[in-house]
């Protein structure tokens, strides 16, 4: 999300999707986590979070995070649910399990397009401050992509040269729509 | 009205098109375009499109690349809607695909894919239906084929670029148009006369004939296609491929594979054998290919058709060692479950797995107890050239494993270790221990999906003995290495496509190599089986054929530990076998067309029970197992060939008994539950420290809600050192913290952290509680833990600083502190990251209200911490921040609280007593209001002083802040203070502080010399430094009181007015010093010495006020014991010869008759001889001696008849009161008459004539004659007289005020001596 914040003031137009079956977020212990249904408005999951325990969620970073969401989307949406949402040209994740499904999303559809989409993982840890400086690379790197004409025949450069610059290791892939 | 619409259209075009034409901007180009696009996909009349085609293809050549971009996707528009433009669309998009910007030729191939479709729909459907074609489609389609060609030409040229990848993307396409689609209905649809085109196309529908497309044609050049695709990921040209088109490739193939599951055969053997680290050497991005990779199996995996099945175990395999075997795990339960047909697909896994139970009992049995390396190579050999006979044969081409860890390379090592068969099996032991038990674990644990699916299940055993659970277990481990080896072979055996026979070389190898390369040589060989199918079916059994080889390291591994002896073990190993037995004989009915074998099987296995192991009886036996066993290959090869139609095995339709949660719960807990009570009798066999890690990873992978924790948390506690809790914990605690730190979700890793705290708090809190306090279990496992949470720390604190408020006696003992004291410092060295907490902790102690607290942890602090260089200066902060605080201290403190501290105060105060004035009144009632305070400043101040006897420069903060302290600080300090000085000596450091001491600290500082002196010599040095003192800085002569029995004598007659000077207190005490016995023996200065000092001092040249010498006589002459008179007549020998007199002599004389009449002859001795030296010219003294001379009547009228006749009468005329007794006195006969003439004048006696004289002797005669007679009386009533005198003296002196102060001085103390006596 903060990707997706960052982008969205940048002015790309960007989506951002989850990919597991539900919205979990940390609950007061380790053995009840606040389970959402995807498309629940982060609205009401603020409401709700805030009622429940103020001061625990307002201290893990909880509120902030689901304050900073309503300001960039009503709701979380799952990836798998919104084919509709049109082609992309580059899909960014930030684990490699979620990269995985993407791919394997994206392979089992039926590719009628022909349309190449790029597939970019880049290993972002889920805490406040990795996610800020994830989003920032990321913001850097659909920079470059954008700079260059099509990414098709340019982007085992673009990734390496971004892999030395943010001494980071990024994988990517190609898929069709 | 519709041709004025046409008409309006028509402009419009012509507008669009030339103003996309001439514009000189590119945005307005595409602009415009986007906008004729959108028209022309409106367009009603096809005539207009037809019209203004030429005028638009003719942008193609327009200069910029985005407007011909945009000219091939009109163009392919525009040819899927009006499919009778292709033939002038197409050459457009040809000339396109030459374009020199790759977007365009791009964008053409993307259309060239849908036109192909379309084209190709629309051929097939129109010729199902009329033999005869359109010439306009006929003439596309040719168009058409010519486009592919292009393309086809593009794919495969060896630069690669953007189009490239779409180029690829069409041949995938082109392939699955070409071949049928299996899941698709091969029914044609039904009615396709109204033009529209279905979306699906399958060429199936082809079958009953076509005028031009001819399937078979078709599916042929589809499968050149395929072989050329999977050309390109061959070695080498893969190496020249750029990472894009390595994904898009496998992709494309994986996509090609899944929908077409016939051409597994095909690209799977392509697609597993390829290896991302050599492929992309280029590039250096392994990680994109892998995944695309790994992306591309689990889709396979997960086809459901018949045809992808016997690719399952090797695509598990291989996914597994990518590290996806959950993946592939997951993969596999979603087929098992989610379809009901399935089940018939399950079964040639089952079978598989059945086989491999087989092969592993064979092959064991035959290695086992082939010692004989020959041996061994011959039933080998027999083996390849058994596989050779019909197989194409193919190299050994084992190559390297991709290892992708730590883990998988163990992995691998163990396999070839395995793979040596026996002889290594001493490696494999030493291999074992030698790597730590986690990794092995992990090993382990990696193998765990590889279990057969069919577990060897044996209740009654189990129940039977303990040992039973106990083999169970060892049976698990040992059985989890042997898949290991399973999944290389598959391995190897995928590595093996070259199609050249190389079977003289492998015979080569057995011959001359050795042990291992009779492994690598049958693993060889079974691979060349594997080999041959080339039709998917065939293969089926190679997994079988694989684990022949691979069930060595069972048996193996087994063998090693019982020779080795491990006790407990012994009795395991005959349960391993068992169950094996059970599966064999289960197998027996499966197989029923393969007798021979079963019995093979039953003998061999019954055979591998027998303990003693029997080697010649294995030589017999393995190479006709050898041969059955190859036989048995190439019968079930040979049956497996129709395997799809005679999958039906009802034996293996398995009860299904369906839980509910609640009792899955339960069976895992009381698995779990009876996993441990094993636990127990492994540590009483030992060789624990190797399973340990395995029960922690299990407790990973057990459900949160079971809480495996608290169970495996009971079986710790309930016996801590029996069950090798510290081992078990640390093992637990370090997998909890691996989950945790693994970049996992937030949520699992919370998870973890929380079940680690909670699991350690709980470890350490019985371990507090339930051990006595001298147990060092808490300390080693907290400093041996991964990492300590706040938590813990707490305990900790709550250990060493005993809070007020729990008064729970048991932990808050002493013994308790000492043990959380030495945890801490154990902490403190062992684990830096948790310095700073643990120190705060000690220095916490090291303040606390409680003694015994306090000084042990004040012992610890100042002993063992502080001397460690990279916490001192923390330490010494915290000590002079506590020092301040207690300078600051308030006063009022709640007395009651602290009531009950004052009973160790008491002990203290007792010290106190030596010490000096000032304070000692004070500390000497401790139980005042005041004692709290001092606690508590000494509370705050102990710390501090134990710092300064291991850094004496500390001592300076001390003194400079005495000052400004609180009286309850001082008191504490002064308390404390020798102790502390005696402690740390005259050191150089102090020395330097008490030289330069600062403002205000004078009274510590004196406190501080006297603790230095006292009772020991104080060094040249101590002297030098307070004399150096005293001369520079402090002209206090207190600080030299101490040091004064070291001066030399003339030092102290030199400054000995300066300690007159002094207040009495002092001064006595300077006397005390001065007269006590120095280290010489005799004393500095003799009391007579003593005395001549202090009447030598010049109040005037000495700057001392007469008062403080006269106390200071007064102060001597108190002390009678020393000061007796002997001294005193000494004294007053010597003063008496001086000249000038000292002022105070007379006054020390008639002191002296004071104290001791009995000197009252020799004091008439010397006044006499004061006359002599005619004291009358000295006016004070001249005073001083007629007081004298009074006081001592009517002994000093001897010596006042000696005064010169004037002299005489000044003093009757003083003293008029003498005159009457002196008359009397002069008037005896004996005296008369030697009395000058001039005396009897003034006496009266005499008249200035003779007659006078005359009279006067009769008088004086008789006078003397009446005192002869009262003598008695006299002596009586003299001490009555002399007060009656003294009275009305001072009266008279009060009148007159001319001798001052002194005098009355005189009288007070004459006063006392009457009073007393």
């Amino acid at each position: 999300m903060e990707a997706h914040f960052i982008l969205k003031r940048e002015g790309f137009d960007v989506s951002s999707y989850g990919t597991g079956t539900h919205v979990k977020l940390p609950g007061p212990s380790m053995r009840e986590p606040n389970v959402y249904e995807f498309g629940t408005p982060y609205k009401q999951m603020y409401d709700e979070l805030r009622r429940k325990d103020p001061e625990l969620y307002k201290r893990n970073g909880i509120l902030p995070m689901l304050k900073r969401n309503l300001g960039v989307k009503t709701a979380p949406q799952r990836w798998q649910e919104n084919m509709a949402d049109g082609y992309f040209d580059v899909v960014f994740t930030f684990e490699e399990k979620v990269f995985d499904m993407v791919a394997e999303d994206l392979h089992t559809r039926e590719h009628i397009l022909l349309k190449p989409v790029l597939v970019i993982n880049l290993e972002v840890k889920d805490n406040h401050e990795e996610a800020s400086i994830g989003a920032r690379q990321t913001l850097t790197l659909c920079q470059e992509l954008e700079a260059t004409d099509r990414w098709e025949d340019v982007i085992d450069d673009v990734i390496s040269t971004f892999e030395q610059r943010h001494r980071r290791k990024v994988v990517y892939t190609i898929s069709f729509y | 009205m519709v041709g004025m619409m046409a008409a309006i259209s028509r402009e419009k075009f012509a507008g669009l098109i030339d103003s996309a034409k001439f514009s000189t901007d590119v945005p307005s180009k595409l602009d415009n375009l986007r906008k004729l696009k959108e028209k022309f996909s409106r367009a009603e009349d096809p005539h207009l499109v037809t019209e203004f085609l030429p005028q638009l293809l003719d942008l193609h050549t327009d200069r910029c690349s985005p407007v011909r971009r945009f000219v091939a996707e009109i163009a392919g528009d525009i040819g899927l809607n009006y499919p009778d433009l292709l033939p002038e669309v197409v050459p457009l998009l040809i000339t396109l695909l030459r374009d020199g910007t790759p977007a365009v030729a791009r964008q053409a191939i993307t259309c060239g894919i849908s036109l192909f479709r379309r084209a190709l729909t629309k051929m097939a459907i129109q010729g199902l239906y009329s033999s005869e074609l359109d010439d306009s489609l006929e003439s596309s389609w040719v168009w058409m084929l010519k486009f592919k060609d292009e393309i086809y030409s593009m794919a495969y040229q060896p630069e690669s670029d953007g189009r490239k990848l779409v180029a690829l993307k069409f041949i995938e396409a082109v392939t699955l148009l070409y071949t049928a689609d299996p899941s698709a209905s091969s029914e044609p649809p039904e009615d396709q006369t109204s033009g529209e085109m279905p979306d699906e196309f399958n060429i199936a529908w082809l079958r009953g004939g076509h005028p031009i497309l001819n399937v078979s044609d078709l599916s042929i050049e589809a499968s050149r296609n395929l072989g050329l695709l999977l050309d390109q990921l061959r070695y080498p040209a893969v190496k020249s491929l750029s990472n894009m088109v390595v994904i898009v490739l496998i992709k494309s193939l994986s996509a090609i594979a899944k929908k077409r599951p016939s051409f597994y055969g095909r690209i799977l053997p392509v697609l597993l054998g390829l290896d991302p680290l050599s492929s992309s050497v280029k590039t250096g991005h392994v990680s994109g290919v892998h995944h695309a990779l790994k992306n591309a199996f689990l889709s396979c995996l997960k086809c459901t058709h018949p045809g992808a099945v016997p690719w399952r175990d090797r695509l598990v395999g291989t996914l597994r060692e990518m590290k996806a075997g959950g993946l592939a795990e997951e993969a596999l339960q979603q087929l098992s479950v989610g379809n009901s047909v399935i089940t018939q697909d399950i079964k040639p896994s089952t079978e598989v797995s059945a086989v491999r139970k087989r092969g592993e009992v064979q092959d064991a049995n035959d290695l086992n107890k082939d010692d004989v390396r020959g041996k061994r190579a011959r039933s080998a050999a027999s083996l390849t050239e058994e596989a050779t006979q019909d197989s194409k044969g193919n190299s050994g081409n084992t190559k390297k494993n991709v290892d992708n860890g730590p883990v998988q390379q163990l992995v691998t090592m163990f396999r070839s270790l395995v793979a040596q068969g026996e002889q290594s099996a001493a490696m494999l032991e030493i291999l074992i221990s030698s790597i730590s038990a986690d990794l092995l674990a992990q090993v382990v644990m990696a193998n765990m999906p590889n279990l057969p699916s069919v577990c060897p299940t044996q209740e009654g055993d189990e129940e039977m003995d303990n040992s039973g659970q106990f083999g169970n277990l060892t049976a698990y481990l040992t059985e989890m290495i042997s898949p290991s080896n399973n999944s290389q072979v598959t391995h190897s055996a995928s590595e093996t496509h070259s199609d050249e026979p190389q079977k003289p070389e492998v015979e080569g190898e057995h011959t001359t190599t050795k042990d291992d390369d009779v492994a690598h040589s049958v693993m060889d060989s079974v691979t060349d089986q594997d080999v041959v199918p080339t039709d998917p079916p065939l293969s089926v059994d190679i997994p079988s054929i694989t684990t022949l080889t691979s069930a060595i390291p069972l048996e193996d591994t087994d063998i090693g530990e019982l020779e080795d002896g491990i006790p407990g073990l012994d009795s395991s190993t005959r349960n391993d076998d068992m169950p094996e037995i059970q599966v064999d004989t289960s197998l027996a009915d499966m197989e029923e067309d393969s007798p021979e074998q079963i019995t093979n099987i039953a003998r061999s296995s019954v055979d591998n029970i027998l303990p003693s192991m029997s080697t010649d009886k294995s030589e017999e036996l393995s190479p006709k197992a050898a041969m059955t066993d190859v036989n048995s290959i190439n019968s079930s090869t040979a049956t497996s060939v129709q395997l799809p139609s005679k999958l039906v095995l009802p034996k293996m339709s398995a009860p299904v008994i369906s839980l509910t949660d609640e009792q899955k719960d339960n069976v895992q807990k009381s698995a779990f539950i009876r996993i441990i009570e094993a636990y127990k009798h492994i540590a009483v066999a030992g060789g624990s420290q190797l399973r340990f890690s395995l029960l922690s990873y299990l407790g990973v992978e057990f459900p949160l809600e079971l809480d495996a924790w608290r169970l495996l948390q009971t079986h710790i506690l309930s016996d801590y050192t029996s069950h090798e809790g510290h081992e078990l914990t640390l093992r637990v605690l370090y997998r909890l913290f691996g989950e945790a730190e693994a970049e996992n979700d937030f949520f699992s890793s919370t998870t973890a952290t929380s079940v680690y705290e909670m699991f350690l708090l709980k470890v350490a809190e019985t371990l507090r509680d339930s051990f006595p306090s001298t147990d060092k279990s808490l300390s080693r496992l907290l400093s041996e833990v991964p990492y300590l949470p706040k938590s813990v720390l707490k305990l900790l604190e709550s250990l060493c600083v005993p809070g007020n408020s729990e008064q729970n006696e048991e932990i808050h003992s002493g013994d308790r502190v000492h043990q959380g004291l030495s945890i801490v410092w154990s902490l403190i060295l062992l684990r830096p990251p948790t310095r700073d907490v643990c120190l705060k902790i000690a220095l916490q102690s090291a303040v606390h209200h409680l003694e015994e607290v306090r000084m042990k942890a004040i012992r610890l602090v100042a002993n063992k911490l502080y001397p460690i260089s990279s916490i001192s200066v923390q330490i010494e902060d915290f000590a002079k921040e506590m020092l301040l605080s207690a300078m600051n201290d308030d006063h009022t403190m709640d007395n009651a609280e602290l009531a009950k501290d004052t009973e160790m105060e008491k002990p203290l105060s007792e010290s106190v007593n030596a010490i000096t004035k000032d304070v000692s009144s004070e500390v000497g009632q401790p139980c005042t209001s005041e004692t709290p305070s001092i606690t508590d400043a000494q509370r705050c101040m102990s710390l501090y002083f134990a710092l300064c006897t291991k850094k004496h420069s500390l001592f300076r903060q001390l003194l400079i802040v005495y000052k400004n302290m609180s009286k309850a600080a001082k008191q504490a300090i002064c308390v404390q203070i020798p102790k502390l000085v005696r402690t740390i000596g005259a050191s150089p450091q102090l020395l330097e502080i008490i030289s330069d001491p600062p403002a205000g600290s004078e009274n510590l500082l004196m406190q501080v010399v006297q603790t230095l002196t006292d009772g020991a010599i104080p060094s040249p040095d101590l002297i030098a430094t307070i004399k150096k003192l005293y001369d520079t800085k402090l002209k206090d002569a207190e600080i030299l009181i101490p040091i004064l029995p070291f001066f030399p004598k003339h030092e102290i007659l030199q400054i000995f007015p300066c300690f007159v000077n002094l207040p009495p207190d002092k001064f006595q005490a300077a006397l005390t010093r001065t007269l006590q016995e120095s280290s010489q023996g005799g004393p500095v200065l003799t009391p007579t010495e003593v005395l001549i000092g202090i009447h030598s001092i010049d109040p005037e040249k000495d700057g001392i006020p007469l008062k403080k010498v006269t106390d200071a006589c007064n102060t001597c002459f108190q002390q009678r014991q020393i000061f007796t008179q002997q001294v005193l007549a000494k004294v007053l020998n010597q003063l008496v010869e001086q000249t000038p007199l000292p002022m105070l002599f007379m006054r020390t004389v008639i002191q002296t008759i004071g104290a001791f009449p009995s000197l009252v002859d020799f004091i008439m001795e010397i006044l006499s001889r004061l006359v002599t030296k005619q004291i009358w010219k000295n006016p004070k003294l001249w005073v001083g001696f007629l007081k004298c001379a009074q006081l001592t009547k009517p002994q000093s009228f001897g010596v006042l008849l000696q005064l010169p006749p004037a002299q005489l009468e000044i003093a009757l005329n003083k003293q008029p009161v003498l005159k009457g007794p002196l008359v009397a006195y002069a008037s005896q006969p004996h005296l008369l008459s030697s009395l000058p003439r001039s005396v009897l004048v003034v006496l009266g006696i005499a008249q200035d004539s003779q007659s006078v004289s005359h009279v006067q002797s009769t008088q004086s005669q008789s006078q003397a004659h009446s005192q002869s007679q009262s003598q008695t009386q006299s002596q009586a009533q003299s001490q009555s007289q002399s007060q009656a005198q003294s009275v009305s003296q001072a009266q008279s002196v009060s009148q007159t005020g001319d001798t001052g102060n002194s005098d009355k001085e005189v009288v007070v103390d004459e006063l006392k001596e009457s009073s007393t006596s």
